[in-house]
């Protein structure tokens, strides 16, 4: 996983959560940020698809559980993208 | 297993009664159901119709865990575009009785915002419902569409009005100025007051129709780029829209010297707890260019009122429709039917703040026609 988007996803994560960037880990989840809710979990998933130019499938965006997988995920969408 | 959305079809239709079965067994109000036949009885696809309702399904393996219906309308805007347009309505989860699938109400917005990026939402019953909660924080525009009302009938409508006979105390005073004929009294005086307000109106011929022939494509060529946004009411759209089958609505054609003013769908709404015995009219759709509102709100009035209804209920967005309104004898009181706009659509209704009071909304933009009549 490459930094650069790690940070995006933190960066992101960390203004949809309205949560200080120091605290949100790559181990950070639902149950670790309490304004990680279904909704916010939603606003997360439709900024992502945004900044990244990417499309999250129903079952990508359920299997959000952590950063560190989301950052995992998108690296992933890119890599499949063409340029 | 995953969740999948698809469309809705007829193979579903068991597994669809029982997602409606557990929600109930869950404790969700009883109006919380889905369609139990796939093929939607409101505005179905019919051949190349751009206006067509259609059903999609949350599937978690052959369990469906949710559904929302879509329509689709053309919509013209102030730049002169035509665009489809999708009203996104009854949305239901199984997440309300079980948050082990919270995310399902989410993901079915979400569909919708892909297959229809330009999606508005109406209604909704006031911004402390779930599903609008859940557009502001996803930054959806918004506004309450202005809710008018003109009572006929002032004692029955202090005797029978259940929304507003909610403690002893109230129910006691209203009885006592419906018997004493106080409510009458103060309307005629309101009545009179306005009257004399009001602007004076020239004569107009009002003709109840069977169906919109093609004088209604001239009244929409020349209105619709007088509005920033409103769907299109041509007349194919309202022959589908209000078919002459369909005995719950009135047609109005509005003319003055032989000169097509506007046109209005008028109608009874359907006995609702919240009214009592009241009969309460509603004028559900209407048209013209915004000068020409007020004989059209004028004509659809006295139309209702020689129905005799108790009550006139309408929703109406422009600001002229809102001052026809008034000045047809209608009060303004608190709304919860809201317009959600995604962003996608409020990028072409910028600055949405003036924008808002120019387009053209009322109760028929959206699912209040085959609920309410």
């Amino acid at each position: 996983m490459t930094a650069n988007v790690l940070e995006q996803v933190r960066t992101i994560a960390s203004d949809i959560f309205s949560v200080p960037l120091a605290r949100i880990h790559n181990d950070s989840t639902p149950e670790t940020i309490e304004s990680w809710d279904s909704i916010q979990h939603l606003s997360l998933a439709l900024t992502l698809e945004e900044k990244f130019s990417v499309q999250l499938a129903p079952e990508e965006i359920e299997g959000m559980r952590n950063i560190g997988d989301i950052a995992k995920l998108i690296e992933t969408k890119l890599q499949a993208t063409p340029n | 297993m995953p969740i999948v959305i698809q469309p809705y079809r007829q193979e579903h239709e068991i597994a669809v009664q029982q997602f409606n079965q557990r929600l109930q067994a869950g404790g969700a109000e009883a109006d919380l159901v889905f369609y139990e036949t796939a093929r939607p009885r409101w505005l179905p696809t019919s051949g190349a119709s751009r206006l067509f309702n259609e059903f999609f399904l949350a599937l978690d393996g052959g369990i469906v865990r949710g559904g929302y219906a879509l329509k689709h309308q053309d919509f013209s805007f102030a730049d002169g575009s035509t665009r489809s347009v999708g009203y996104y309505h009854h949305p239901l989860s199984e997440g309300i009785v079980n948050k082990a699938h919270a995310t399902v109400g989410g993901l079915l917005l979400r569909d919708a915002m892909l297959r229809s990026p330009l999606l508005y939402c109406l209604g909704m019953g006031g911004y402390d419902r779930p599903l609008p909660k859940m557009l502001l924080r996803l930054g959806w525009s918004h506004y309450l569409v202005p809710f008018y009302f003109r009572v006929v009938h002032p004692a029955r409508f202090l005797r029978e009005m259940q929304m507003l006979r909610t403690t002893a105390v109230r129910r006691f005073a209203m009885d006592l100025t419906a018997y004493s004929g106080g409510a009458w009294a103060a309307s005629k005086a309101f009545h009179l007051f306005k009257k004399l307000r009001r602007p004076r109106a020239a004569v107009c011929d009002v003709e109840v129709i069977e169906e919109f022939g093609d004088w209604a494509d001239a009244l929409w060529q020349q209105s619709h780029p007088k509005y920033a946004m409103t769907a299109v009411r041509d007349s194919a759209t309202l022959r589908t829209l209000y078919p002459p089958s369909d005995s719950h609505f009135t047609r109005l054609r509005i003319r003055r010297d032989d000169t097509d003013l506007g046109w209005a769908a008028v109608g009874e709404r359907r006995k609702d707890a919240k009214y009592g015995s009241l009969r309460v009219g509603s004028v559900v759709d209407c048209w013209a260019s915004p000068q020409n509102a007020l004989p059209v709100i004028r004509a659809a009035t006295e139309t209702l009122i020689s129905a005799g209804v108790d009550l006139i209920v309408s929703n109406q967005s422009h600001k002229d429709w809102c001052a026809a309104m008034e000045d047809a004898g209608f009060l303004r009181a608190q709304s919860n039917f809201i317009f959600a706009a995604s962003k996608k659509l409020a990028e072409l209704l910028q600055p949405f703040e003036e924008t808002r009071s120019h387009m053209h909304f009322t109760r028929a933009d959206g699912d209040g026609l085959p609920r309410n009549f």
